[in-house]
């Protein structure tokens, strides 16, 4: 049987659907999951654990160790430790809500709408932080923008990250590189609407913690601060332990240590 | 009026028909009011506006370390980080002629909470004692009275309280960001209540004594962001701001000295504005008020054309009857600037002194950050009551200037057989 011409055209273009498919699939890499990896890393379903933050301003340096509890995306307490001049003091966020509890005056608080934007702790993390601290692929799209080696010579992926349209973030934009060996994000960079850079967060000294292991180390540097920086340094940090919901509550928030 | 016989006869023709001529001067006179005390309303809401916005909160002028504006920072102290003799420098500044009264201040932004609601506010820190002779928002309080320092006391402005639901003798938490980076918290009472009328202000702001906002805030004692200082009159603020700026060798200490029209440029426009719409009210009062006048000679010329025809059939000059009109019409202006002048002067007087409010029609209302009380109040403008009179007098002149040329183009001949 003589092949027509037509018949062999057919064929060579399923062929070329076919390798064109298998070929990519081959390298590419599923960015949602890789994100949501990451995402995942430092939060698990539940943690506790003891950090040091160190923040340096233009006009003054701080070191606070405190310890922190989390459950999902949506709850969280931390308690400082040190100094101990503000021991005690601690942030409880629940849903959309963050409150702070002040042990100098025995008062807790509920911080205003109008005052998310501002600094939590002194640190150079605002309370939105804490309360958007939502799921990354939820509230953003993803795209692979690089493949192949950073300056070091390490294989990394570059993620851009941008809200999807109805997504209530603060980000314009979030550049993420993660390491190709074991899904560690190494820098992520938080652009603001108008695309211009906002901060800087650096991850670094990964050891294990609880099983799993972490950036041990996560610096923050503002843009608009040259020399400035919020350093979170883990001590401890356990996944997946015992707590309740009920134990993000006003009442453990007062309770103090 | 003596001189001239056309002069003369123009003055008496005033006499012609008394009830016309005193229709025409009043019309005239009110035009004249309607100039003069508009302008003084605009003059009197302008310096009600400066008054406001420069002695209510702020000062007429403000001295600040030079990078405190705008950014505001914590840290941008009048001497830097190390502070500055501040006593001192208030001392030089209180030597100063035009100076009145001058206070030191501190800011510092904070969450203010009655535990049930909380808000995100100004901590300002003052020296009482020279705060209520600076400025009037503390004097007199709502309720309760002045903080006393070192108890742990301050005011808030109604609003806040309201929003917070707190009155005098309860307690507020305050939670503000220390100089050294701490989370500054302490517990105050509310000793009283302050109300400016300025609903962002009242809505926020929280006034504690200085000593104490320092000591929160982890200040030193040196340290404050702000004198404020207030002069006899705001006009000079700038003449004496820069004064000001020479004595206390601003460059060399890293301060600006500014007076109000740089601290709030709106509000200078504004005025500056004001006074420039004043000369288009003017042209339009007259230039209605020229058509009366202006009928009103037509009609007393046209009625004594056969006069006319007798003086020109006598030999006398076309420029002679025009003198004549013109010589009216200028007496007139004289009888309505004395009538307006007599309306004005006492209505002027009364309202400068005792402005009848209008608060009843509108409500305070906040103007370029200024709180305006409405009222009748006027202001004075001696050029613009010049501009006014010298306007009346050539409206009445310009408005009699065709009729005087038609009369003096009477054709005596024709005019006389009755044609």
């Amino acid at each position: 049987m003589q092949e027509s011409p037509a018949r062999r055209a057919v064929l060579l273009a399923a062929a070329a659907i076919v390798i064109g498919q298998a070929a990519p699939a081959a390298a590419q890499v599923d960015a949602r999951a890789v994100i949501d990896r990451v995402d995942r890393l430092l939060r698990g379903d539940s943690s506790r654990g003891v950090a040091t933050m160190e923040v340096v301003t233009e006009h003054w340096e701080r070191r606070m160790t405190m310890e922190i509890w989390s459950l999902g995306a949506d709850h969280s307490l931390v308690r400082l430790r040190a100094p101990q001049r503000e021991a005690g003091t601690a942030t409880l966020k629940a849903g959309d809500d963050i409150w702070n509890y002040l042990p100098k005056v025995d008062r807790t608080i509920k911080i205003p709408a109008s005052m998310m934007g501002g600094s939590w702790m002194g640190s150079h993390f605002t309370n939105d932080d804490l309360v958007k601290d939502s799921r990354l692929i939820e509230d953003y799209d993803v795209e692979l923008v690089f493949d192949g080696d950073d300056p070091d010579g390490e294989s990394v992926w570059e993620f851009r990250l941008t809200p999807k349209r109805e997504a209530a973030v603060v980000w314009g934009r979030i550049d993420y590189r993660v390491r190709q060996r074991d899904d560690m994000p190494l820098v992520a960079k938080f652009h603001d609407e108008d695309g211009e850079l906002a901060r800087t967060m650096e991850y670094g000294a990964w050891a294990e913690f609880g099983g799993r292991v972490v950036p041990g180390v996560m610096d923050m540097r503002p843009a608009d601060k040259p020399g400035e920086r919020t350093t979170i340094r883990y001590e401890e940090l356990e996944f997946d332990i015992d707590v309740e919901r009920s134990f993000f509550s006003l009442r453990t928030l007062q309770r103090g240590r | 009026m003596r001189g001239s016989p056309w002069r003369r006869i123009g003055w008496r023709n005033l006499g012609r028909n008394p009830k016309r001529t005193a229709l025409t001067a009043l019309g005239l006179a009110v035009g004249y009011f309607a100039v003069v005390f508009m302008v003084g309303w605009s003059e009197g809401i302008v310096a009600e506006l400066i008054e406001n916005s420069t002695s209510l909160v702020s000062g007429q002028i403000e001295i600040h370390h030079a990078e405190y504006r705008p950014e505001r920072s914590l840290y941008d102290t009048i001497g830097g980080r190390a502070g500055a003799d501040f006593e001192a420098l208030l001392r030089a500044i209180d030597a100063d002629r035009a100076v009145t009264a001058s206070a030191p201040r501190a800011y510092a932004g904070g969450l203010i909470s009655s535990g049930e609601a909380t808000s995100a506010g100004m901590l300002l820190g003052v020296d009482p004692a020279r705060e209520v002779r600076l400025t009037r928002f503390l004097d007199p309080l709502v309720a309760g009275v002045l903080p006393a320092a070192g108890r742990n006391e301050l005011v808030v402005g109604d609003e806040l309280a309201r929003q917070l639901a707190v009155g005098v003798g309860d307690e507020l938490v305050v939670v503000a960001s220390g100089a050294d980076g701490s989370m500054a918290n302490d517990l105050y009472a509310v000793a009283g209540i302050y109300r400016t009328g300025l609903v962002e202000f009242d809505a926020s702001t929280a006034v504690m004594p200085l000593t104490d906002l320092q000591t929160l805030v982890v200040l030193g004692p040196d340290r404050i962001h702000e004198i404020a200082v207030a002069t006899a009159d705001p006009s000079t603020a700038a003449a004496t701001a820069a004064r000001l700026s020479a004595t206390l060798d601003a460059d060399g200490r890293a301060v600006t000295v500014a007076p109000w029209t740089e601290l709030n440029p709106v509000l200078r426009e504004y005025a500056a504005l004001a006074d420039s719409v004043y000369l288009v009210f003017i042209a339009i009062i007259f230039a209605v008020a020229s058509f009366g006048v202006a009928n009103t000679m037509l009609m007393a010329t046209f009625e004594r054309r056969r006069e006319f025809a007798v003086m020109l059939a006598l030999g006398a000059a076309p420029r002679s009857i025009v003198g004549i009109v013109l010589y009216e019409a200028l007496a007139i202006g004289a009888i309505s600037v004395a009538a307006g002048a007599a309306i004005t002067v006492p209505l002027m007087a009364w309202f400068h002194v005792a402005p009848p409010g209008l608060g009843w029609l509108y409500g305070d209302v906040t103007i370029y950050g200024a709180l305006l009380t409405p009222s009748l109040r006027v202001g004075h403008n001696v050029p613009v009551w010049t501009w006014a009179t010298v306007g009346l007098v050539l409206t009445a002149l310009a408005a009699a200037f065709y009729p005087a040329l038609r009369a003096a183009r009477t054709p005596p001949a024709d005019t006389l057989s009755g044609i």
